[in-house]
């Protein structure tokens, strides 16, 4: 896609802040910044649908945080509530009710409990359907609204409250995270896109780029978690960062069903060097280093992009098994 | 007698985990205790209530409190905090407890009939812990002041500390940080009385009356929260190194950066929350970091 | 014979249709679907100007039926049994968003295990949900109380969802004569939905914010509680004026030979005709039986309940519903509303039946206000009555033999 782009340089982020500053999330959250983000490129007229997640207890009444609209639903059916905002706005519109200078962009917003787990039946339907709206997961692998227990979304060797690093599960968590990119992509969802913060550019053309789309658009946003990931809060976007040059967080997009990498990193930095800035990768470190562990993650990074690299036509510098 | 405690911090500060040492402590030193946090919408940073109740007698009492024999505030930007309101019901006699640099003598607005008792937990803090959490500091403050004995209060500093997951040597070090405090304090003597309650019931007549549907039509008013008293850090803008790249603008997870008309970012003091990402991203390191509440 | 022959749920269907719903979420289950099987044909003939969307579960169709209310459409949807306790969460919201949708439920007894036919512990579940309800007996009364559902809904003074009820299979699937009212009268009784505070472009809002606080929560949810109370006074009002319209004349209550009535059963929905039977059956033998039939649920009508209950012998409610450890759910309900009634019934009489749609005879309908008798008579404290015969039990202890292997 070579459409022209609002979008040459991070300074043509535009000025306008639809989030208000004030919020009551945590300092240095990365959901919010791409929240925030977002909210620039699709401008002020705006329904959000929200699921149960950090977002919800952003919005607590009588303040809210976004000079737009917003709806809380439930943890499993926001979908379902952009579909009823979207229908009545189209309704009222084709019956003469509503000027179409009222209508507005419908956005499910939700963490990734509710985008990869209790919401993906409604998530499916609203597929489906061909429901015109846009889907910001802000995907900080873990349910953190409840202090982080695992969610589907969670990566492989990640503790977490509920698949805590003991002596006899000395990995944490060993499930592998779920695929919501290509779950969509399977369902013949015309865009779908993975944004990190610290890829402001990226970030901002991605958004822009679906906006000329109609139908489902999923974008999961890598959304650091100082809280729950355990960093210093100054860290946030230099973890996204790393996420992205590691190959952890790959940055592509799909465009009705094929799929290009946005950022191809020429070499990889090993992905010890992500891993070892959070405390719940800690025990992979400590009291010694679970080297079959790390290596089993970078194994299937390498795979990833191999792989990728045969599909697109690229290749990526891979660092070695022991190259810690 | 009950001794009833409440803690007032902002979230990452420890009250919860200074509310159980406190518990836990009157425990090993023979009392019955209860302790209990209240959580809210907020995340770090924000207001945050925990309760500790302690006596020699069975407790009969639960739930908040409202009266508290000692108000123990870990940031002393709660006091000016409406949703905080840290004093709020203090007994006459009581005492108030504050980290704080700025403040000396009476720290309780408009109170002549408390105790205050000031002290630095944050710098003790990141000098002996190289983080401000102040949970095992404040706790030690308490316990010293109402004559728990200091065996059971490191018991306590280990026991709970270690149970939130935190390494050996980070427990010796809280154990140290409040022994420190402990030794700083002497027991004061806790006679105190409840102030007259002022409140009235309303009739239900009234409340039904006003219509009553949760909508805010006020969008983006967040601003009024001010969480501009969450920081503990504060960005400074070096406008002579800044070139206007905007990176700092375009990751403050807050808005609480705008782009002047002249084109140079400004930091809005009152709700930017210290996160200091614009630090870490400032290209030009343009951008430094001073000590909140620090002289 | 005026009107012409319809369903319970064609009823339901083209009082719709006369309320120009803007908006029909849906999602099948019997016995409601052919509502919404008459609603797409419609939409889809272009004799019904509505946009129709099925949803992947009654959860959903309930979040998208109170987020497009929210948006500024008049909604409306069906369900039953099982889907209403699926979307039961979402009662909640959509009350608390005080969202004026209309749910049609077709009552059927819940699983496990499974049955087909009416009970009405599915709409009771919803009792406490916010959403008011208005309950059924004939299919005529169907259609007229989904128009007055719309209006008592919308009025500013009430703002909530409502529940019309009517029982599976006894009116979803029973035609019966029904007068349809003109569309040119109903556009008067009913004007155009007017959101507060809808979603907008111009003036956004926040909806279902978190409040934290339980003096906040408690504050909105007593209003909640007081717009439905108010709802029973816009009812009437309402009511009021669809008799002078339409000349069909409904209340909260409706009372059934009552006058010189000394046993009185209460009852609601469709069964209510069994009772009606029995009262006249009950006359002819000289006994002063009446009925009191419950049209209005929610909100609960205690004053015209305690109005109408109050110095009668004995009085009984018959229950077709269960609240397992407890009995019947409007036996507490019309104990509460009578204690502090001055001279009120010497005996209330709790009585179950008819659960899962089991058939009930003039026998056992009689045996009611037997009881009823007999309390008063000899003066015993009632018990309660489980309605079931003995054929009947003989075939479910031979079904059970079988089942077990042992016949
Ligand atoms: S827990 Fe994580 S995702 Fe939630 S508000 Fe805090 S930083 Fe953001
Ligand atoms: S420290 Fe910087 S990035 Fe963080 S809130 Fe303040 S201004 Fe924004
Ligand atoms: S990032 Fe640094 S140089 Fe760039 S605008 Fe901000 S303060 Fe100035």
């Amino acid at each position: 896609m070579a459409t022209a782009t609002r979008f040459r340089t991070l300074k043509d982020m535009p000025k306008e802040d639809y989030l208000s500053p004030g919020n009551t999330l945590c300092a240095g959250c990365g959901g919010i910044l791409a929240l925030r983000i977002f909210h620039k490129v699709l401008g002020p007229k705006v329904a959000w649908v929200n699921a149960a997640g950090c977002m919800t207890v952003s919005m607590s009444y009588p303040l809210s945080p976004l000079k737009s609209n917003w709806l809380y639903t439930a943890f499993a059916s926001a979908p379902a509530g952009a579909q009823g905002v979207r229908d009545a706005l189209d309704v009222l519109m084709a019956k003469g009710k509503l000027p179409a200078s009222e209508d507005l962009k419908v956005v499910v917003v939700s963490g990734d409990g509710a985008a990869y787990d209790i919401g993906l039946q409604s998530t499916s339907g609203a597929i489906d359907r061909r429901l015109d709206f846009y889907y910001l997961c802000y995907d900080n692998e873990a349910y953190g609204n409840t202090g982080f227990q695992m969610s589907t979304s969670t990566p492989y060797g990640s503790s977490t409250k509920t698949t805590p690093a003991t002596a006899a599960y000395p990995l944490g968590n060993t499930a592998r995270k779920k695929d919501l990119f290509e779950v969509w992509r399977a369902m013949k969802a015309p865009y779908v896109a993975t944004l990190a913060n610290s890829h402001g550019l990226d970030f901002l053309r991605k958004v822009e780029r679906g906006s000329e789309i109609k139908g489902p658009r999923l974008y999961i946003a890598f959304a650091a978690c100082p809280t729950g990931w355990g960093f210093d809060t100054r860290n946030s976007v230099e973890i996204e960062k790393l996420a992205v040059q590691t190959g952890v967080w790959p940055l592509k997009e799909s465009v009705n069903g094929a799929v290009r990498h946005t950022f191809v990193p020429r070499a990889l930095i090993p992905v010890s060097d992500y891993l070892k800035t959070q405390e719940r990768f800690n025990h992979l470190f400590e009291p010694s280093e679970k080297t079959e562990a790390i290596d089993a993650i970078q194994e299937s990074v390498n795979v990833y992009w191999k792989e990728a690299g045969a599909r697109e036509g690229f290749e990526v510098k891979l660092p070695g098994s022991s190259s810690r | 007698m009950t001794v009833r405690v409440r803690f007032h911090g902002r979230g990452g500060q420890g009250a919860k985990t200074a509310s159980r040492i406190l518990g836990n402590a009157a425990f090993n030193d023979g009392y019955f205790t209860q302790d209990f946090p209240i959580y809210g919408a907020e995340r770090r940073g924000a207001p945050v209530t925990a309760f500790t109740r302690f006596s020699r007698e069975e407790i009969t009492e639960r739930g908040f409190i409202f009266s508290p024999d000692i108000s123990a505030v870990m940031d002393d930007s709660l006091i000016a905090d409406t949703l905080a309101n840290p004093f709020s019901g203090l007994r006459r006699g009581g005492v108030a407890v504050v980290n704080t640099t700025k403040a000396k003598g009476s720290v309780v607005p408009g109170r002549d009939d408390v105790k205050s008792v000031c002290l630095d937990l944050t710098g003790q803090a990141l000098k002996t812990l190289g983080k401000p959490v102040l949970s095992a500091g404040i706790a030690a403050a308490v316990a010293r002041i109402s004559g728990i004995n200091k065996e059971a209060l490191l018991t306590a500093v280990v026991d709970e500390l270690k149970d939130i997951g935190l390494s050996a040597e980070m427990v010796q070090k809280n154990v140290g940080f409040a022994a420190a405090i402990y030794g700083e304090l002497s027991p004061l003597e806790l006679k105190t009385e409840e102030l007259d309650a002022r409140e009235e019931l309303v009739p239900l007549a009234v409340v039904v009356s006003e219509g009553g549907i949760e909508a805010v039509t006020q969008a983006g008013n967040s601003a009024i929260r001010h969480t501009g008293n969450w920081r503990t850090f504060r960005p400074n803008i070096d406008y002579e190194k800044c070139t206007d790249c905007m990176m700092c603008y375009a990751y403050c997870p807050e808005s609480a950066m705008a782009v002047g008309p002249d084109g140079r970012v400004k930091i809005d003091y009152d709700n930017c929350k210290g996160c200091m990402i614009c630090m870490v991203e400032c290209p030009l390191k343009a951008i430094s970091q001073t000590l909140e509440g620090g002289a | 014979m005026k009107g012409r022959l319809l369903t319970g749920n064609a009823a339901a269907a083209a009082a719709a249709r006369l309320a120009r719903v803007d908006y029909v979420p849906a999602y099948p289950i019997t016995p409601q679907t052919e509502i919404i099987e008459t609603i797409a044909d419609w939409v889809r003939e272009g004799t019904m100007d509505s946009k129709f969307v099925q949803l992947e579960s009654e959860h959903s169709m309930m979040t998208a039926a109170g987020a497009a209310s929210l948006a500024g459409a008049r909604v409306f949807t069906a369900t039953s049994s099982q889907g209403l306790l699926y979307a039961l969460e979402m009662l909640y919201n959509v009350s608390g968003w005080r969202a004026p949708m209309l749910l049609v439920n077709v009552s059927r007894g819940l699983a496990a295990p499974i049955v087909l036919e009416p009970d009405h512990n599915d709409v009771l579940a919803a009792r406490d949900s916010g959403f008011l309800q208005l309950h059924s007996e004939t299919c005529q009364e169907v259609a007229d109380l989904v128009l007055l559902a719309y209006r008592v809904a919308e009025d500013k003074r009430v703002s909530l969802p409502a529940i019309v009820n009517l029982d599976g299979f006894y009116l979803s699937f029973t035609r019966e004569p029904v007068v349809l009212p003109d569309q040119g009268k109903v556009d008067q009784f009913l004007p155009p939905y007017e959101p507060v505070s809808p979603l907008s472009a111009s003036r956004p809002v926040a909806r279902g914010s978190a409040v934290m606080e339980g003096f906040v929560y408690s504050y909105f949810r007593y209003n909640l509680h007081a717009a439905a109370l108010r709802a029973k006074n816009v009812f009437n009002e309402a009511a009021g004026e669809y008799e002078q319209l339409f000349g069909r004349e409904y209340g909260p209550v409706e009372g059934y030979m009552l006058d010189d009535a000394e046993y009185v059963l209460v009852m609601s929905n469709s069964f209510t005709a069994l009772g009606r039977q029995a009262v006249k059956r009950m006359r002819e033998r000289g006994v002063h039986a009446g009925l009191l039939k419950l049209r209005m649920v929610r909100p609960f009508p205690t004053e015209e309940v305690a109005a109408l209950l109050r110095g009668r012998k004995v009085v009984g409610v018959f229950d077709q519903n269960l609240s397992p450890g407890l009995g019947g759910i409007f036996y507490s309900e019309v104990a509460g509303a009578l204690y502090h009634v001055k001279n009120r019934p010497k005996a209330i009489l709790p009585a179950v039946g008819a659960l899962g749609g089991k058939q009930i005879t003039a026998k056992e309908m009689d045996s009611v206000f037997e009881e009823m008798v007999r309390i008063d008579r000899d003066g015993v404290t009632p018990s309660p009555m489980f309605l079931m015969r003995d054929d009947e039990l003989a075939r479910v202890r031979k079904a059970v033999a079988i089942a077990e292997g042992r016949s």
